[in-house]
């Protein structure tokens, strides 16, 4: 063999090195990539008592990477009927961990709990680009570590793409093109309208199929933002979030109240009110791992919501948290999530005794931050 | 401690108890009907009053951005003191307009001879520059204020109701509001 010949066959195995090295690293990362469309497993409590989706409500959905699952627990007892979201906005994982604790717990005595844990199913099948954040984060049970999936506050591009120059919501609001794939400015959602509309109108008739009373958003909010650690509320709903509020003072927890703005449109605590005539609660808890004054993102900002440049900027005076070394973990947002949700109801309870929804087994605050949220995970 | 100290002891105590527990539980002197509305426009806490009135029996009747008009009929004022920047853009107002409007509602209730009470029920988290001047401008038109503790960590309340005389009566949350309301208002 010539010299030229072994440069040229020398050449050739580095090239095919490099290229199986290529497929190699596109399987894995594709895998990786691929594993984000597969939703975490929810297990619902014996309480319940119908497990539909979203596209039973609006058929359109079905087969679409918006539908998604709806857990229906309705008492024995005639009373009002509730509807609990999650995952609106898939990188505010306490709403989501909040609602999945519910659907693994509760059984409804009086009235009705419908629970759509993923409310943007989209959402958690992708990241937000450039963040750098986890794509998953772990919770410790008695049967072995359980893993939920940290999506983007927006519907993935893959499914719903180009993003307008300028988005108008359903409602006639203008908004940033990107908004155009955020649930929480697309009510009442449109029929014909893109994937996140149609999520959107799927859920504006799961209100109107299910005769929904009340309905309640579950969210985060970055410590920077002024509208935390509060209950946002449609005027029609004032009376049962002061209510709440009151209660939830005398048990420790300082929510705001934050009424909604009738000028600011597309979202829950606005138009469920508006177009369903329900009585609409939006809560908020405080999250580092989405705020932008964050270090590094990891599963240990997520999960115990340490960041030293958050506690450097409450020595500053930026938030509007008290923020410490201690963090804000995400077992703490869950009680609060869990404190709110239960004062709401007795809310609910103490001024329209008729609309009175009363469950079982729905974890208090103080069991959530003694034993973990993993202690109430099957 | 000898009997006799223990006595004088006992007196005195009881003549401490008497003179401090009336400025605790001040007397009926508010009528009903009343008029909330906020001061500031942080509808979340005139709402905590609402329901607060609720809650100690009282005939109440909430209006955000209350005019003179309104306080047609009325027999006390309430004024819940505390500045949202976001429920003033909602009200369509900016800081001025919504002073003026709070200045012309006190005017009125002077010459209709209404008494007014303060109430502050945002705690800590609600206070700041433009609650500040809110609570210096308006709180010494009350004749009361009840207020959450919290929200006068740094003595502002007390400062201003001892120099113009006004009771103070400070509660650790908003539900134990409920108690002295019962008790300021006549039945």
């Amino acid at each position: 063999m010539t010299g030229t010949e072994t440069m040229s066959l020398n050449r050739f195995v580095r090239a095919a090195l490099l290229f199986a090295l290529t497929v190699l690293v596109c399987v894995l990362s594709g895998r990786e990539f691929l594993s984000m469309r597969a939703a975490d497993a929810i297990y619902p409590s014996p309480g319940l008592t119908a497990a539909r989706a979203l596209s039973d409500y609006f058929p359109a959905l079905k087969g679409t990477p918006g539908d998604t699952p709806v857990y229906v627990y309705a008492g024995p007892k005639d009373g009002g009927n509730v509807l609990v979201i999650g995952g609106a906005h898939p990188n505010e994982p306490a709403g989501f961990v909040t609602a999945v604790v519910l659907a693994e717990n509760i059984r409804a005595v009086r009235g009705k709990v419908v629970i759509v844990p993923r409310a943007n199913a989209s959402g958690f099948t992708h990241s937000d680009p450039q963040e750098g954040s986890p794509q998953r984060f772990p919770i410790a049970t008695a049967s072995g570590e359980r893993w939920f999936r940290l999506g983007s506050r927006v519907t993935n591009p893959i499914h719903q793409w180009p993003d307008p120059t300028i988005y108008v919501t359903p409602t006639g609001q203008t908004l940033a093109g990107i908004e155009a794939r955020n649930l929480n400015r697309a009510y009442p959602g449109k029929a014909g309208g893109n994937l996140t509309e149609k999520v959107a109108y799927g859920i504006m008739e799961l209100i109107k199929k299910e005769r929904i009373d009340l309905g309640i958003d579950l969210h985060e909010s970055a410590p920077e933002y002024p509208v935390i650690n509060a209950i946002v509320f449609h005027e029609n709903s004032a009376d049962l979030a002061a209510t709440a509020q009151m209660e939830l003072q005398a048990e420790g927890f300082e929510f705001r109240l934050e009424a909604s703005p009738p000028n600011l449109r597309g979202l829950s605590h606005r138009e469920w009110g508006d177009a369903a005539g329900i009585r609409a609660i939006l809560m908020e808890t405080p999250n580092a791992s989405h705020g932008r004054l964050k270090g590094k993102p990891s599963i240990g900002l997520i999960i115990d919501g340490k960041d030293k440049f958050y506690e450097k900027a409450a020595r500053l005076g930026r938030l509007f948290v008290p923020f410490g070394p201690d963090g804000i973990p995400l077992r703490d947002r869950v009680a609060r999530h869990l404190a709110g949700l239960r004062a709401i109801l007795a809310g609910l309870t103490e001024l329209d005794p008729g609309k009175a929804v009363e469950v079982e087994d729905l974890p208090t605050a103080d069991r959530v931050r003694v034993e973990g949220i993993g202690a109430f995970l099957r | 401690m000898t009997k006799k100290q223990s006595v004088l002891f006992l007196a005195f105590f009881i003549l401490i108890a008497a003179s401090v527990l009336p400025a605790q539980t001040p007397p009926a002197v508010f009528e009903q009907p009343l008029l909330v509305t906020s001061a500031g426009q942080s509808s979340g806490d005139a709402q905590i009053a609402l329901q607060l009135t609720k809650k100690a029996s009282l005939t109440a009747t909430l209006s955000k951005a209350g005019t003179s008009k309104d306080l047609e009929n009325q027999k006390t004022l309430v004024l819940v003191l505390g500045a949202s920047m976001k429920g003033l853009g909602s009200a369509g107002l900016d800081t001025n307009k919504e002073k003026e409007r709070i200045r012309e509602l006190v005017a009125e209730a002077k010459r209709k001879a209404i008494p007014i009470l303060a109430m502050h029920l945002g705690g800590a988290q609600r206070r700041g520059e433009l609650t500040d001047e809110i609570i210096n401008e308006f709180l010494p038109a009350a004749k009361m204020a009840i207020i959450l503790r919290s929200g006068n960590q740094d003595g502002l309340f007390t400062k201003i109701c001892k120099s113009t005389d006004i009771p103070l009566v400070e509660v650790d949350k908003s539900l134990d509001a409920v108690e002295p309301l019962k008790k300021i208002f006549k039945k």
